[in-house]
């Protein structure tokens, strides 16, 4: 098995009174597309930045491509793309420029023309030498996403990428994505998005500072329940039944499946409902404690 | 040095392209020396123009340096582009090395501009050689004062945080460093610290290179307690500027 791109294990970090982070266990793999999923407040941005090096935990071990990033940082910040939750670009300067600012700290070869081509993969040649500061919300999203990935770094981390980015960049934001995955890069990328989970490799979902799960959506989805309506003639019966196709059948297969129905509505939980309710079964194991 | 001068050539690269900021910058210490002269217009026949005339000329260049360096760190670092630099590989003593070749680019401009004012408007008669050793002299200065601006910002949460420093550090300076009253006037605590300010040492060594027989090298002392200062300062400011949080 190889080694995983991000390993930690009990990380804490307390601000006096605040636990931004409890003992937080995470394995990513290499290669995947993995999601950080929690409402705001979670501590998703907290953990990213202790991957980055950029904060350093109270207590536990991190590993990024096998490196400490408090203790190799600077080997670590030439194989990694940063994309910060805030803009976080000169205004004053052009796209091209600030790209190329970014850019230049690793030393890529051929920058220049790398810029160029970020620059047409996130849409924005046409308005390249224009200050940052006259671009919509979305489009300083774009040129900080090229500043992230001009420097083909193996590892890119990206805090809540898509806030405030509307459906059809966010759909393209995605695509650039999985585009990357699949050429080998790992990416970490933060949300808030439960639809947004969906679309990615692995997911890990955050609260209050500590990791409640961690699975590929699809088995996340498995942990929810479906509402199954049956409607005959004489009127319907409901029931709740696991949301994996098996359990399906099997019910279908207890109800007979005669003649006399008519229709099968299937109403299974959204990720968002499945995740409310770990949320409640965390509270009340904590009351119980 | 290379990422060095990519900082610096950024940080120029923003100045130029921030008009207001550059005009201002420049417009500044020139109304400001204007406004001396005015003053200074009202003073009897024999009152000693040239006495105040370059040490107020520092002045302005070490406000301004400190102050625009500050705010402009300040700025980098609530917009998040100095943790995004840290991150993406910039190391701190190439961010501060960056940020002091180019805003000592810009201190050199408000030097030259506010110098050349200065004598053309108090008709001061000084030779290539003089207008160079206070060039000299006010240089150092702003290498200091870019310095402790950096030094400062390390400070200051936001833009608000840095102007308590002005009363504190800056201001201090018109009435503890010789600029009006000669410090040997001043009640000994006083004078000590007027030791402690950079515009002291400046305004000794400007003081003495306007005497009619005047030698900087008798002021040796002056000038390298100024680069002192910026050593120091640079110590600081590469401990205080911290890559993590």
């Amino acid at each position: 098995m190889s080694t995983p791109a991000i390993q930690t294990q009990g990380i804490t970090k307390h601000y006096a009174a605040l636990q931004a982070l409890r003992g937080v266990d995470l394995s990513v793999p290499a290669g995947t597309l993995f999601g950080l999923l929690g409402p705001n407040g979670a501590g998703k941005s907290t953990l990213i930045k202790a991957l980055v090096g950029a904060l350093r935990p109270t207590a536990g071990t991190v590993r990024v491509l096998g490196l400490d990033p408090l203790r190799d940082r600077a080997a670590l910040r030439q194989q990694i793309g940063y994309m910060p939750q805030s803009p976080a670009l000169y205004q004053d300067l052009s796209a091209r420029d600030n790209v190329a600012f970014f850019g230049s700290a690793h030393h890529a070869p051929d920058l220049a023309r790398r810029v160029d081509e970020v620059l047409a993969l996130t849409e924005l040649s046409g308005r390249a030498g224009e200050p940052v500061r006259q671009f919509s919300g979305g489009m300083q999203r774009r040129v900080s996403l090229a500043s992230a990935i001009v420097h083909r770094p193996p590892m890119i981390l990206l805090d809540e990428p898509t806030a405030a980015v509307d459906p059809a960049l966010r759909a393209r934001f995605w695509q650039t994505f999985r585009d990357l995955a699949v050429q080998g890069t790992t990416l970490f990328i933060s949300t808030h998005l439960m639809d947004e989970a969906l679309l990615c490799d692995r997911v890990a979902v955050m609260r209050q500072g500590q990791l409640i799960a961690c699975a590929p959506p699809r088995e996340l989805l498995a942990m929810g329940s479906t509402r199954l309506t049956v409607v005959t003639e004489n009127g319907s019966l409901q029931s709740s039944i696991g949301s994996r196709p098996e359990d399906l059948a099997l019910a279908l297969r207890a109800f007979g499946l005669g003649h006399e129905v008519r229709g099968i509505e299937i109403i299974p939980d959204s990720l968002e409902t499945v995740l409310l309710r770990l949320f409640g079964q965390q509270d009340d194991a904590r009351r119980l404690q | 040095m290379t990422r060095t001068l990519y900082v610096t050539g950024r940080v120029t690269r923003q100045l130029l392209h921030d008009r207001r900021l550059l005009a201002l910058s420049i417009l500044a210490p020139f109304v400001i020396v204007y406004f001396f002269k005015l003053f200074f217009d009202t003073m009897p026949p024999g009152f000693p123009v040239a006495r105040y005339a370059m040490p107020i000329d520092a002045f302005l260049v070490h406000f301004l340096a400190f102050l625009l360096c500050a705010l402009v760190l300040v700025q980098e670092r609530t917009g998040g582009t100095l943790e995004r630099m840290f991150i993406n590989g910039y190391r701190r003593e190439e961010v501060i090395g960056g940020y002091v070749l180019g805003y000592l680019g810009l201190a050199t401009v408000q030097a030259l501009v506010a110098l050349v004012e200065a004598v053309l408007l108090f008709n001061l008669r000084y030779s290539a050689p003089i207008l160079l050793q206070l060039l000299l002299v006010v240089w150092l200065l702003a290498l200091a004062s870019v310095l402790l601006g950096i030094f400062v910002s390390t400070f200051a949460r936001h833009e608000g945080q840095v102007f308590p420093f002005v009363p504190l550090i800056i201001l201090p300076s018109v009435f503890l460093s010789g600029l009006l009253v000669t410090v040997n006037r001043l009640p000994g605590w006083a004078q000590v610290l007027s030791h402690l300010l950079p515009l002291y040492y400046a305004n000794n060594a400007i003081q003495e290179i306007i005497l009619p027989a005047g030698n900087l090298l008798h002021q040796a002392g002056s000038l390298a307690v100024l680069c002192a200062y910026s050593v120091v300062l640079l110590f600081l400011a590469s401990r205080t500027l911290s890559e993590v949080e």
